[in-house]
């Protein structure tokens, strides 16, 4: 098997200097960390099989196969669910063997083809930060609900497992968070994707607060405006702004900082 | 970020003499002189005796001017300089083209018409200044001040500073694109400062006076650019982190011809399997010592 660079797919090159350790430049992010911790993800040997459903936009996972299904995709009822970008992911890296409503092999071509309008960019980010190590998740989608009804075709999602009010998956997931990033005004942010730290102790039945809050601008920058908005949604946890283009994912924070008073 | 104190002891020579005090006595001198300033153009400017030079120098009030005179130093001070002496710690009177000392009104709406984002600006420069911090100019690294923690002679400064006006950060403002942003940061990062916005609200209240100024508000952001690789080290665990250290060293001497035989390991087969890696992989380098001898042989 081989290793695979995944700095280089993401855009970052690896010809790059050393890292200077012990002083923190806000530098070149080019610059440093190639020399050190690089993810290497291995293409997989072992393929977990998955059936693509178009209503839903998601596939449902029939057979699995490795670790990574603990870290992504939703559970409802027991079944296992993969979002475009999970499912994008895991068929770069060979771990998926995707099939559809005929039980014919989807290839890497079918499934690009199947990502639209802003999902590009969502699924660039969500693969430079899964690449990192990092667990990521749609943010507002609950990693798994228990008790809920097992028709694939209407699985909750949003709701709370007391509730017993069923909501259409596609209408709560594809549409309600990739269509209404199409709908955006030009400069409005949205959060997008939560962040846990690499941790091989997520559990998706109490995954806990996230460490960040991905927001993704339709535009360019969030006003000020926006980014206090998205602060009091999103509560203490941190917020980091993300900008895709040209293959390239850059991450900004824009914190409140009183400066001291000095004496 | 912590502060870049520029050598050993100067940190404590900073606690030793804060700001705060050496702008005080740059005060009651100016105050016991009457001093004066000429202002022409957007320059005050003002002749001292020699010890208020040297309170101005560490106070970082101004640049001096050298010129011939024996009996006076010149420094020509800022539109933001010159008024938060005026203004804040009055003492400092202000003279125009008719040699009459203004008022605060009066100076208030000359500094305007030679500048009209003064209120702004003042408003963002005095805030610092009377937390205490040194602030200059930040036309060298694309900013609009820069602010240092005590002296620039003892400390490099952390913050390169913009002044965000009401409504512009709304699309036509000063980072409106991605690009400024990167641009800014960059360059700011570069020199290693922290990029500082400081967003000044009005909250209503015009620019007819400088007694509107108090009722001004600031909010203080930083921007930073976000490392998810450094994030990610910087929480790693003590054993997670030797453990990646380990891997690394491990990786760092990997060939491209040692990567081909690279086993995945069961856990349970951990031993059996390592046995039969270990022992192929000494094997193939056997056989390359064996090709390059003979090679080096042939050559």
């Amino acid at each position: 098997m081989e290793a695979v660079d995944w700095e280089n797919s993401s855009g970052v090159s690896s010809d790059t200097e050393e890292y200077l350790q012990d002083t923190k430049y806000e530098d070149d992010e080019e610059l440093h960390f190639t020399s050190g911790f690089i993810s290497k993800l291995q293409f997989r040997k072992d393929k977990s099989r998955a059936h693509w459903i178009n209503e839903m936009g998601m596939a449902e996972v029939v057979e699995n196969k490795g670790k990574l299904w603990r870290t992504m995709g939703v559970v409802r009822s027991g079944k296992i669910y993969y979002s475009i970008e999970e499912t994008l992911f895991l068929m770069e890296i060979g771990a998926l063997l995707l099939l559809d409503d005929n039980g014919t092999s989807l290839s890497l071509n079918d499934i690009y083809a199947k990502v639209s309008g802003g999902s590009w960019e969502l699924f660039e980010v969500y693969r430079h930060l899964k690449s990192l190590g990092y667990i990521v998740g749609r943010h507002g989608i609950a990693w798994s609900i228990k008790g809920a009804k097992s028709n694939c075709q209407s699985v909750s999602l949003q709701c709370s497992p007391q509730s017993s009010e069923v909501v259409n998956l596609e209408s709560e997931d594809e549409s309600s968070i990739v269509g209404s990033f199409n709908n955006m005004h030009i400069n409005e942010a949205r959060p997008v994707f939560d962040v846990y730290l690499p941790d091989s102790k997520f559990r998706k039945s109490s995954p806990g607060d996230p460490s960040f809050v991905i927001c993704l601008t339709r535009g360019d920058l969030p006003s000020i405006a926006d980014i206090e908005v998205l602060e009091r949604q999103c509560g203490a946890i941190p917020l980091r702004f993300c900008h895709v283009e040209y293959g390239r994912v850059s991450f900004f924070s824009f914190n409140e900082e009183e400066l001291p008073i000095l004496p | 970020m912590e502060p870049r104190w520029k050598g050993k002891g100067f940190k404590a020579k900073a606690l030793a003499e804060p700001m705060s005090k050496i702008v005080s006595q740059l005060q009651s001198s100016l105050i016991q002189s009457d001093a004066h300033g000429l202002l022409t153009g957007c320059t005050v400017l003002i002749a001292v005796k020699p010890e208020q030079t040297d309170l101005l120098d560490r106070a970082c009030f101004g640049k001096r001017i050298v010129t011939a005179e024996k009996d006076n130093d010149w420094f020509q001070l800022g539109l933001e300089e010159a008024f938060y002496l005026c203004f804040s710690l009055k003492c400092l009177k202000v003279v125009g083209d008719d040699k009459c000392p203004k008022n605060d009104v009066e100076l208030w709406q000359c500094m305007i018409s030679r500048k009209p984002n003064f209120p702004d600006f003042y408003k963002a420069y005095s805030h610092l200044r009377m937390k205490n911090w040194v602030v200059k100019s930040g036309l060298n690294y694309g900013v609009d001040f820069v602010a240092y923690r005590h002296h620039p002679s003892l400390v490099h400064s952390e913050y390169a500073v913009l002044v965000l006006s009401e409504g512009e950060d709304e699309g036509n403002g000063r980072l409106r694109l991605w690009s400024d942003l990167h641009c800014t940061t960059r360059v700011s990062g570069s020199v290693v400062k922290t990029l500082l916005v400081l967003r000044i609200t009005k909250n209503g209240n015009d620019v007819a006076s400088p007694s509107c100024l108090e009722k001004y508000t600031v909010v203080e952001r930083t921007i930073r650019k976000w490392h998810p690789e450094q994030c990610r080290e910087d929480n790693m665990t003590g054993e997670n982190r030797t453990k990646q250290q380990e891997a690394l060293g491990k990786a760092s001497l990997k060939t491209k011809f040692t990567q081909k035989h690279d086993v995945k390991l069961k856990p349970g087969l951990v031993g059996i399997e390592r046995g039969i890696g270990l022992v192929s992989i000494s094997l193939v380098f056997a056989l390359i010592s064996f090709i390059v001898s003979r090679w080096f042989w042939s050559n």
